[in-house]
């Protein structure tokens, strides 16, 4: 049986800008529900008044971290909170004269933080990079402020030649002596050990939330979602945990409920999180957001460091794992696909179709597109692609072609009836 | 003067009319790299195995190996400059590829699938007047591919799509050519652990690599052709620093254009006495121009530096725009700080960790704090007054720190400004904004020498 089209019925119940008004849910559990995710969202949108109120209450120190290599446990082995650097939602300003127009919205935010003084509380910037433009942006924050400790490892992208993974160790412990000297202090392997585990276990947690949203038992929005991915990265790993172990055991408690709406599949933005408004404004027609391959997403939890062995190399594995898992283009891999991960992916989902967000100017996603176009073709995939910019997007635009790419699929037939 | 010409009717006039003086020598160039296009085209019939590669200046290695190389980036370039890389950029627009994207990749990329669109349509599905059938009759497809792109990962990826694109049939193998970051308090140019470090990687690598052609190609590799080679390479390269340095009189005999246009040869034409004879041409017409006190631009008064990658569609253009102005383009990152820059690393008996180090020195791999300071050190050397960045829409490998630079250069009281071009694609190039922006930079370099 096909369920009628309900288009009135808002996009999970979702008020716009607000948390889910969970319609699955009892009134007692919403409410619990939607405290857990509020709390968590409100991190998620100030990172570095958290981070500040971290410090306050800990006197630690505070370690920016950018995506998306980069072992967040060795902050955390040295007892300092790794905060992720998001972008932010301010207007590029003094960044306009760091970097060009022409570099994607998340290294513009960057610097403009930088440049904004935003940085202020941050004990030091550690990176392993990713693109060229990261590069750039790390560069001008260098001379931006010449007092901010700022430490590259450059692992190798090409993960395939045996010169790789020596190279990725070397660089560990370069990262490993420099956050000593930075945190002043000594991360022993049981430190790091330890803080492998409790990464491990919040990653698994939030795999069980994301397995929870495929198969239709929960109907958490994406940017309830995002939320709680976005909040991972910077909060501390103790604290995260506490509020997702209680969100796990009432969201377990959920039933699956028949569904007509569209499912769709979110595809791209590999280093930084869409503006969550596109979420809404994409689930606003009528569409769930089952899955994803999104650094806010599944891409951030796929992948535990191994707990067994040495940490040290479990940290260096863990980079070759990720992308064994989850491929990112902006690696080169021989043996590995984006692109048939994503047909996988879709297979095992359900999705009618997929949204590819990719972020303007981001050079690693508009060399591999046109691959993942041709699976699209190959495989009779509907398929929208929308460029997010830093300034945001004509959302009311943009909607029509979301619109149009849902007609199609409802119009091919293709929805799936999920129970 | 004797080389003053008339400006081009077809042209805008700006400032005072008067073309840039060129090197004649460097027309020995142009026939060399036709020489090695053709010889690519007859790579097949001649029963030579072909690699594709991307990045540092490695054909030694295929040369002496006898195998027959296409540099990627040197035929998009070359595309741009001969005004042929419509049809290839359009066949990538075709398949998908966001023209944000870096155009000498989607210029090479394009190329390729119209090869393949021939392989799989036959050479007559095309019209007789399509641009592609002029354009890109001959180019062999890869027997290997090979990646040794320093500072930029598009370069990696670009060869990645290439890989997959033959269907990933085709060996391949990359060099990682890490970034000289500088965060060690040793750092500095070509020195401290980091750069002992990076330079013994990168040569066990080039090592690895020999060992790859000689598994698909079924012979021995050989090491002192390797080291004959070199030696041309060496040779033409101590030439061409030589040149340079004389550039330092007023007025300078040569401009970064004259440089521009005699990269090829340090960069991917065969290591052979061919190397030898141009920069000796070149040298020799230099020392004869500082004999006469005849300069690279017919009236100088100003000497600039370039920053960024050059804007291939416009090489010629550009240098008249300069000298209308009376401002030679006297040297430049892209030209000055690169293609076996430091020739005395080489060991012409065990060539390969100098071989390395030279590749480790591109201009950009450098972090900013250290290649800023090279620039500098350029700057003055030439006695700049000012610094030119392309912001290459394309290519965020070259304009990266382009803010960092110019505030460098205002810093030591020079001017600084920034034109908007792209490698491969005239289409972001503007030049009104550059009239008018070189226009304001030379007013500013005459008050200041006024008030000097
Ligand atoms: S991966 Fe793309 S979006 Fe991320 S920093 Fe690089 S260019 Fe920007
Ligand atoms: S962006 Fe520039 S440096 Fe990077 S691959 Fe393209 S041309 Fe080379």
């Amino acid at each position: 049986m096909r369920w009628q089209t309900d288009m009135n019925r808002p996009a999970n119940g979702l008020k716009q800008g607000g948390i889910n008004r969970n319609w699955r849910s009892g009134v007692g559990k919403l409410t619990d529900i939607d405290k857990i995710i509020s709390s968590l969202a409100a991190v998620a949108e100030d990172p570095l008044g958290y981070a500040r109120a971290w410090k306050d209450r800990t006197q630690g120190k505070v370690i920016g971290i950018l995506p998306m290599n980069f072992p967040a446990e060795l902050v955390r082995a040295a007892g300092a909170l790794p905060l992720l650097i998001q972008e932010d939602d301010a207007a590029i300003t003094y960044g306009r004269s760091l970097l060009f127009e022409f570099y994607c919205g998340y290294t513009r935010s960057l610097v403009d933080q930088a440049a904004t003084g935003k940085f202020g509380g941050l004990d030091g910037l550690f990176l392993v990079d990713h693109c060229v433009a990261l590069l750039g942006a790390v560069d001008a924050i260098r001379f931006e402020l010449p007092d901010l400790p700022v430490y590259l490892a450059q692992y190798p992208a090409s993960m395939d030649e045996p010169a790789t993974p020596p190279m990725v160790r070397e660089r560990l412990g370069g990262l490993w002596r420099k956050l000593e000297q930075v945190c002043e202090t000594t991360i022993t392997p049981e430190a790091l050990r330890a803080a492998i585990a409790a990464s491990n276990a919040n990653r698994a947690m939030l795999r069980r939330i994301h397995d929870m949203r495929r198969a239709g038992q929960i109907a958490l929005s994406g940017r309830q979602m995002q939320a709680l991915v976005k909040s991972a990265m910077v909060m501390d790993a103790a604290e995260h945990g506490k509020a997702l172990t209680a969100l796990v055991a009432l969201l377990e408690g959920q039933q699956a409920e028949p569904s007509n709406r569209v499912r769709l599949h979110l595809s791209g933005h590999f280093c930084h999180a869409p503006k969550p408004e596109l979420l809404d404004m994409i689930e606003s027609c009528g569409v769930t957001i089952v899955d994803d391959d999104l650094f806010t997403g599944t891409r951030f939890v796929a992948t535990d460091i191994p707990e067994d062995g040495d940490p040290a190399e479990a940290l260096a594995r863990w980079y070759f794992d990720r992308n064994d898992n989850v491929p990112c283009s902006t690696r080169a891999q021989k043996s590995a696909d984006w692109e048939s991960y994503l047909a996988a992916s879709i297979r095992r989902n359900g999705a009618d179709g997929v949204i590819v967000l990719v972020a303007k100017f981001c050079e690693p996603h508009m060399l591999y597109y046109p691959e993942l176009r041709k699976m699209f073709h190959a495989n009779g995939i509907p398929h929208l692609l929308i460029e997010t910019e830093h300034e945001g997007l004509p959302l009311e635009m943009v909607k029509t072609r979301v619109e149009a790419l849902i007609e199609g699929i409802r119009q091919s037939g293709r929805t799936r009836e999920t129970a | 003067m004797e080389t003053l010409v008339q400006t081009d009717q077809a042209r805008p006039v700006f400032g005072n009319g008067l073309k840039a003086n060129k090197l004649k020598a460097t027309k020995f160039g142009g026939k060399l790299v036709s020489e090695y296009w053709e010889s690519v085209f007859r790579a097949k019939e001649e029963g030579k195995k072909v690699v594709w590669y991307n990045g540092t200046y490695i054909p030694p290695f295929f040369h002496s190996h006898d195998l027959v190389w296409v540099h990627g980036e040197a035929w998009s370039a070359m595309l741009a400059a001969r005004h042929k890389e419509i049809g290839a950029q359009g066949r990538s627009d075709q398949r998908g590829y966001d023209r944000e994207l870096c155009s000498y990749a989607r210029t090479h990329i394009g190329q390729m699938l119209i090869e393949l669109d021939k392989v799989k349509s036959g050479h007559h599905a095309m019209a007789a007047d399509d641009p592609r059938v002029e354009t890109m009759l001959k180019l062999p497809a890869p027997d290997m591919i090979v990646n040794a792109y320093p500072y930029c990962s598009s370069g990696q990826q670009w060869d990645d799509i290439t890989y997959r694109t033959f269907g990933k049939k085709i060996p391949m193998f990359t060099i990682q050519i890490p970034l000289l970051w500088g965060g060690r308090p040793d750092a500095g140019y070509m020195q401290g652990e980091e750069w002992e470090e990076r330079s013994r990687y990168v040569a066990e690598q080039l090592f690895a690599l020999t060992k790859f052609l000689e598994e698909n190609t079924g012979r021995k590799y050989d090491y002192d052709r390797l080291g004959e080679t070199m030696s041309f390479v060496k040779k033409a390269a101590e030439l061409r620093l030589e040149a340079m340095d004389m550039c330092t009189v007023h007025p300078s005999p040569a401009s970064f254009f004259d440089w521009i246009v005699s990269i090829a040869p340090v960069n991917f034409l065969p290591g052979d006495q061919n190397l030898v004879t141009y920069f000796e041409g070149v040298k020799a017409e230099i020392a004869e121009r500082v004999k006469t006190g005849e300069g690279a631009v017919p009236k100088e008064r100003h000497r600039l530096f370039f920053d960024g990658m050059m804007n291939w569609n416009k090489v010629g253009w550009l240098a008249d725009k300069f000298a209308q102005v009376d401002a030679c383009v006297v040297a430049g990152r892209y030209t000055h700080m690169s293609f076996w820059q430091e020739p005395q690393l080489i060991d012409l008996k065990d060539p390969i960790l100098g071989m390395a180090q030279n590749y480790l020195i591109c201009p950009n791999n450098h972090g900013a704090p250290i290649m800023i300071g090279e620039i500098e050190k350029v700057c003055d050397k030439f006695d700049i007054d000012g610094v030119v960045c392309h912001a290459s829409r394309t290519c965020r490998g070259m304009t990266n720190a382009q803010f960092q630079i110019a505030g460098s250069a205002k810093k030591y009281g020079r001017q600084a400004m920034f034109f908007e071009g792209d490698v491969a694609d005239e289409s972001f190039y503007k030049d009104e904004l550059l009239n008018v922006r070189l226009e304001a930079m030379v007013e500013a370099m005459d008050a200041k020498k006024r008030a000097a």
